[in-house]
């Protein structure tokens, strides 16, 4: 435990360095050499209590209403907090190079310590355990993710998204607090141990509890239709800032959700039916979303609606498994949800940098600007790649292990023979999901990256340096080793599933036994298509050694004189596929003689949201005259609301 | 891995007559069309001439476009390797494996759609959108038949639906296990590009989806794609054969026997396909695939809903 904190106060420091250091080299070396080192060694007790070593917690006295304040690491929590440590350390390196290549001085010193700040606030979310502590870490983790998004704010594009995510994490926050205040009612203290403790005292069995929670912390996770922050947040910010915010902040939501579930015991079966109804709409409509974009970043941040579903889906297939008291059930769909989430966690990130670095070099976003990087950044076009295949799900990488655990608990909870088997119909819902991720995921690798330049822009693009590279190829490491040995990682996180079901130490061997030699057969499957195909690579490369081999102008029919407009763009790649699903895609086409291109717009933001917030600015402004700035009617106000108050006590005595 | 006699003698089986099936397709075509056309074996002939040949690569492509024919050819024989091919057992089995045989050809599929993108043809980027379209809508279809096998069978993996105790399904749910093979036929024909979604002798490139896709390949590269949309095609043959026609109770010459006649009349029904319709709108091909699925909707609901 000691270890960290001092690896949270070695990121602190890292803050305070980014600050103070002189000198632009040094500084970024110190900064990202702290948070790393940080890092490193504040997993150290998450890698234990994973082990099997038990909980590990600390406490102190506060002096402040609430109780004591605590801190503990239990396999929910290492599970997330190592996800933290990692990514954020990852990000540390690359971002620390992206901003100084793009932003001035003072930017980006002020841009690393709120970095910096947010990773250790994320380490305190998921490791607190008493409801101050938390909520504390949590508004800390809004206010420096939004001052993050804001490092642009010169932009108004950037100060709009900004505000609209100010907006609705403290909508999101306002609701936590009514959960914790009605659940700490019946608790001794607001430790989150009392208000298990409290359970009993829930109302209608916690349900309205639960409600709230899927909504407070929902906000933060970014399902439909509460993703409306998302997209502009993700695309306003630095690319390692969307890394970490995709690839973490929005799954303390997801961390928050399963905390509730553990702590006010299990949920009700019509709310688990709820998140996998929420999980599947979000993931359907997401991809669909997603692939109607044109802007890569926030393309993959619709990516991340998409897959804060599939994590939902397995949610609910936990709770259905516990309230049909089907532990094998609960234990898979719960670990599944964990796995997808940590394992979106490396591979969004990895695709974040990556588009970044495309980014960094080009100076746009917007694909249909791009093509042709693939020959002159090859290392950052070979990541990427890396990242698409784990997104898509598809053997031999990591994505394909957490899709193939969900999809198992669809097929299990298929043949049971209570109601339960209806979530059978999850399992076309989700390969559905994976079809369109593999469109969209084509579309933005090969769109961004192969064919020729469709602008000037992708002509000045350069291979990027070892600090950015270097992030992205650990990640990468991290996505290939889980895709080609699940084995090894399956068993923490059905431990990790095991302990939010608070299913016995039994069921959890019955399950491992149960999975283990599916995980040794996956390995075997995983490395046997790598090995069949390098044969095969090995045999072309035989034959053609022999032969003629020459280079020539792609074919196109004898003409002879394309040009890079001619291409398929963004555009036309996807409009077969959004044609297909009509107006539920949102885009507006613009036909013409020469010209094919279609706009995406939000459904949400723009159909709901912002006529919902103007309905509120106009309403607010009629109540303007009451505050015309002069004293004598603010103190008959103040008069009249403690007379008002001093009549309730009357009354209600 | 468990490989027995059988199962290693029925993949090779596949691996070596999947040329022959797609032949046997194009010869019921021209008889029923009362053409003359190529001899079954044609493409035997082609892919030999091909290897032989030397190759020309776009300027414009980098090594996904010389990658992606070898790894289409590795995941179809990897999607092979998971189907109990001599009714009995598979190479490899785990649960849940059917996923893995849907996704594994998913990756194929990714990075052909990839290398067609790096050309930076029209054409070929027209041919990669189409097949994303068509693929993503073909495998709902693919899970709903899954599912009902799954919800029938009480079974997780492909060798334990459709190996040794199958037969006996039948009795209490052909309804059902009928409807599912003629959707996974229909979706067979999406899937390989054949009459009515795709058109494979077509010779106008906008009216292509999967041949426009590989147009710029040539020599042993455009061998391995011809032999791995051959290979694709018997082995979502042998699927359909091994769901219409239970193999476990055979002796194991009988049951391969079963496959190797199920897989050549399979090329047939893909002929009389071609040769009696005509391909449809594209517009169309949406619903076609909706209508597959909805066979496989149905039959799920039906299992679905019967008391077990």
């Amino acid at each position: 435990m000691i270890l960290l904190f001092i690896g949270l106060g070695m990121v602190v420091s890292a803050a305070v360095a980014a600050l103070v250091v002189r000198g632009d080299a040094l500084r970024d070396r110190v900064f990202a050499t702290l948070v790393v080192a940080g890092a490193g060694l504040a997993s150290v007790p998450a890698f234990r209590v994973l082990g099997g070593a038990g909980h590990l917690a600390a406490r102190w006295p506060s002096g402040l209403p609430g109780g004591d304040l605590s801190i503990g690491i239990d396999p929910l929590s290492a599970v997330f907090l190592l996800a933290a440590l990692a990514v954020g350390a990852a990000n540390a390196v690359y971002g620390a190079a992206d901003m100084r290549a793009g932003a001035t001085a003072r930017i980006s010193r002020q841009a690393n310590a709120a970095y910096a700040v947010l990773v250790v606030t994320l380490a305190l979310v998921v490791t607190a355990q008493s409801v101050l502590l938390f909520l504390s870490a949590w508004e800390m983790m809004a206010i420096s993710s939004f001052l993050l998004i804001m490092t642009d704010h010169h932009q108004a594009h950037v100060r709009r998204a900004g505000f609209i995510y100010l907006v609705a994490t403290h909508t999101g926050t306002l609701l936590l607090f009514v959960m914790f205040a009605v659940w700490s009612r019946g608790a001794a203290d607001w430790s989150f141990a009392s208000l298990a403790a409290a359970r009993p005292t829930l109302m209608w069995g916690g349900g309205p509890l639960f409600l709230l929670a899927l909504a407070g912390f929902g906000v933060k996770a970014g399902f439909v239709p509460l993703h409306f922050w998302l997209p502009p947040a993700h695309a306003a910010s630095p690319s390692h800032v969307s890394a970490l915010m995709s690839g973490i902040v929005i799954k303390t939501g997801i961390y928050g959700i399963l905390r509730v579930v553990m702590l006010a015991g299990a949920p009700p079966a019509w709310w688990a039916w709820i998140v996998l109804l929420l999980g599947a709409l979000s993931a359907v409509l997401g991809v669909l979303w997603a692939l109607a974009q044109h802007d890569i970043k926030r393309l993959l941040a619709y990516h991340s609606v998409e897959n804060i579903g599939i994590i939902l889906i397995g949610i609910g297939l936990g709770a259905l498994g516990t309230a049909y008291h089907h532990p094998m059930l609960a234990i898979l769909g719960y670990g599944a949800a964990v796995l997808h989430t940590v394992n979106h966690a490396l591979f969004k990130s990895l695709l974040f940098m990556s588009a970044g670095a495309v980014y960094r070099m080009t100076s746009t976003c917007n694909m249909e600007e791009l093509g042709g990087i693939a020959p002159r950044m090859p290392i950052t076009f070979a990541v990427f790649l890396v990242g698409s295949i784990a997104i898509i799900g598809v053997p031999p990488l990591n994505g394909f292990v957490s899709e193939w655990l969900v999809f198992q608990g669809l097929f299990r909870a298929g043949y049971s023979s209570s109601a339960l088997r209806i979530a059978l119909l999850g399992a076309p819902i989700l390969a559905l999901v994976g079809g369109l991720a593999l469109a969209c995921f084509a579309k933005a690798a090969g769109v961004v990256f192969l064919g020729r330049p469709r602008s000037a822009r992708p002509l000045a693009a350069r291979e990027v340096g070892p600090a950015f590279l270097f992030p992205q190829l650990a990640l990468a490491a991290i996505c290939v080793a889980i895709g080609l040995m699940p084995a090894a990682i399956l068993r923490p996180f059905l431990f990790v599933g095991a302990t939010i079901a608070g299913e016995p130490q039994a069921q959890l061997a019955t399950a491992w036994a149960d999975v283990a030699p599916d995980a040794q057969h996956i390995a075997v499957f995983a490395t046997a298509l790598l090995l069949v195909a390098a044969v095969i690579w090995a045999g072309r490369r035989l034959v053609l050694h022999r032969r003629s081999v020459r280079s020539d102008a792609t074919w196109s029919s004898g003409y002879g004189a394309t040009t890079s407009r001619m291409q398929y763009t963004a555009s036309s790649f996807a409009a077969p596929l959004l044609s297909v699903f009509g107006p539920l895609t949102g885009v507006q086409e613009h036909r013409g003689a020469t010209v094919f291109h279609s706009v995406p717009r939000d459904l949400i933001l723009d159909r709901v949201v912002a006529p919902l917030w103007a309905y509120v600015r106009r309403s607010a402004l009629r109540l303007r005259p009451i505050q015309d700035g002069r004293l004598h009617f603010y103190l008959v106000y103040v008069v009249a609301t403690v007379l008002a108050f001093l009549t309730y006590l009357v009354v209600t005595q | 891995m468990n490989i027995t006699p059988s199962s290693a003698i029925a993949f090779i089986l596949v691996l070596l007559i999947a040329p022959a099936v797609a032949g046997v397709a194009t010869r019921t075509k021209s008889v029923l069309t009362g053409r003359q056309g190529a001899p079954a074996l044609q493409l035997y002939f082609d892919l030999w001439k091909l290897v032989r040949r030397g190759a020309v690569f776009s300027e414009t492509t980098t090594w996904v476009f010389r990658l992606a024919p070898a790894a289409m050819v590795a995941t179809t024989v990897l999607a092979a390797t998971l189907l109990p091919l001599d009714g009995r057992m598979s190479f490899i089995r785990f649960s849940g494996d059917a996923v893995a045989f849907a996704y594994v050809l998913g990756l194929g599929r990714f990075l052909l759609v990839l290398a067609a993108l790096d050309t930076g043809s029209s054409f070929e980027g027209m041919g990669a959108s189409r097949e994303v379209t068509f693929a993503s809508l073909v495998e709902v279809g693919l899970f709903l038949s899954f599912g009902t096998l799954v919800v029938v069978t009480r079974e997780l993996s492909l060798s334990g639906m459709l190996g040794m105790p199958f037969a006996h399904h039948w009795a209490a749910n052909a309804p059902a296990l009928v409807m599912i093979s003629i959707g996974l036929f229909a979706l067979l024909l999406a899937e390989c590009s054949r009459v009515p979604v795709d058109d494979p002798s077509t010779h106008l490139e906008l009216t292509m989806v999967h041949e426009v896709m590989v147009l710029d390949h040539s020599g042993p590269d455009l061998a391995l794609i011809l032999y791995g949309s051959a290979l694709k095609l018997a082995v979502l043959g042998a699927l359909v054969v091994s769901v219409l026609i239970p193999r476990g109770g055979l002796p194991a010459a009988g049951s391969l026997a079963v496959l190797g006649g199920g897989l050549l009349a399979i090329g047939v029904g893909v002929g009389i396909v071609e040769a009696t319709m005509a391909r449809l709108r594209l517009p169309k091909v949406a619903l076609y695939l909706a209508g597959a699925s909805s066979l496989a909707l149905f039959s799920l609901i039906l299992v679905l809903w019967t008391p077990a």
